[in-house]
């Protein structure tokens, strides 16, 4: 899969770090599993960090190597809890708790993606062929990939696999594919401020 | 400097044979680096020091997974020490975060004519790394080792924002040159 849309350098570093909040970096890694380009972008960015490794000024350990590896005879050996995965998820979704379908209006279903300790709320979101999501502005950021399906808004048309990297200066009204619909995870930093009748009935829907 | 090839092969020496010797060598280089490089982006002596001690440990025990085709020595260990402080440092809040690094580093569908692509790219962007001025590379150190947005890059450095998107666009430029005819 090829995509059109992807994140930023910036997005990308912060991402290969580890430090980017979980539920923005699961969004972004959403979009990495489908596209190859954007992973091996990532694993330059790595590759940047093994030449910081190789730079950096050593801190003296307080401990020899021989005294770790005597730890490890007696290091118990971890086993995770496994649970069969659902099909047809992204797999980087398997080790996350997901909730239930819910219809939020005519048309538009949502799943809660449960992210433990992560300040971004994240989201499946799935809207039938033609439907308009109400016009909608952030106060934080909102980050999507596309699953399957499309939408389409003032910055251009985004397909499976594609990212969106909306922050506070976006304001749009994703218009959904007329025959494929739409199914994407999206996760949102501050709030969510749509406008209309349609919005304010919305709202408090969103707020998961 | 030791050249890269020998800490390759030091790993692939404990894999073989559980080479004891081989594991002090890497560690001596390695963990010391491991730590500076944690508390140079702000984690606390004593997590650096359990992140450096494990990650080293857990090349002891995955190094038969080490594949010098696909990274050398130096970016895988500094992907395990990434997922572990990730692990160490989110415990209590039950992170997954380090699980989906390790379903993105499995192999994806990529072409099989990139094997030798990520030890030749490590190999250029070493030496790339090289040649960027003092304040390029001090840029690309808050931007791909504490993970900051050019915003906070600006602010840890006092120096205006387009400042910084133009040092780390002249180093990428760089770095990508160098890495032109690769792909």
């Amino acid at each position: 899969m090829s995509a059109a849309h992807r994140p930023s350098d910036e997005t990308l570093a912060a991402f290969a770090t580890g430090r980017l909040d979980e539920g923005l970096a699961l969004v972004v890694a959403t979009h990495l599993e489908r596209d190859a380009s954007s992973r091996r972008r990532m694993r330059s960015f790595q590759s940047v960090q093994g030449a910081l490794l190789d730079g950096a000024e050593p801190v003296a350990m307080s401990i020899r190597a021989t005294d770790v590896l005597a730890r490890e005879r007696d290091a118990a050996v971890m086993v995770e809890p496994g649970h069969s995965p659902e099909t047809g998820l992204p797999r980087v979704l398997q080790p996350y708790t997901l909730g239930p379908w819910r219809p939020i209006g005519i048309g538009i279903a949502m799943r809660k993606v449960d992210v433990a300790g992560a300040e971004a709320r994240v989201f499946m979101l799935r809207a039938g062929a033609g439907v308009a999501l109400p016009h909608h502005k952030h106060s934080g950021l909102e980050w999507t990939t596309i699953l399957s399906g499309a939408y389409e808004h003032q910055y251009g048309r985004y397909a499976a696999g594609d990212f969106d990297e909306a922050d506070s200066e976006h304001e749009h009204t994703p218009r959904v594919d007329p025959v494929e619909g739409c199914t994407c995870i999206a996760a949102v930093t501050g709030d969510v401020l749509f406008q209309g009748w349609l919005g304010r009935l919305l709202q408090p829907l969103v707020r998961l | 400097m030791v050249p890269l090839f020998d800490h390759n092969a030091l790993i692939v020496a404990i894999a073989r044979s559980g080479d004891r010797n081989a594991f002090a060598k890497l560690f001596d280089h390695f963990a010391p680096r491991v730590k500076g490089l944690l508390m140079k982006a702000g984690t606390p002596a004593e997590l650096a020091e359990e992140v450096a001690q494990e990650t080293l440990l857990t090349v002891w025990r995955k190094a038969a997974l080490f594949d010098p085709s696909k990274a050398s020595a130096g970016t895988w260990i500094s992907t395990i020490a990434r997922n572990l402080r990730i692990d160490i440092a989110r415990r209590e809040t039950r992170s997954r975060l380090s699980q989906v690094y390790e379903i993105i580093d499995e192999d994806g569908p990529e072409q099989p004519d990139m094997a030798v692509w990520g030890a030749e790219r490590d190999l250029r962007i070493r030496a790339a790394m090289t040649e960027l001025s003092p304040d390029q590379y001090r840029a690309v150190e808050l931007a791909f080792l504490e993970g900051l947005s050019h915003q906070d890059v600006a602010k840890q450095l006092a120096i205006p924002l387009g400042t910084v998107k133009s040092r780390l666009r002249l180093a990428m430029s760089h770095l990508r040159g160098r890495l032109e005819d690769l792909r």
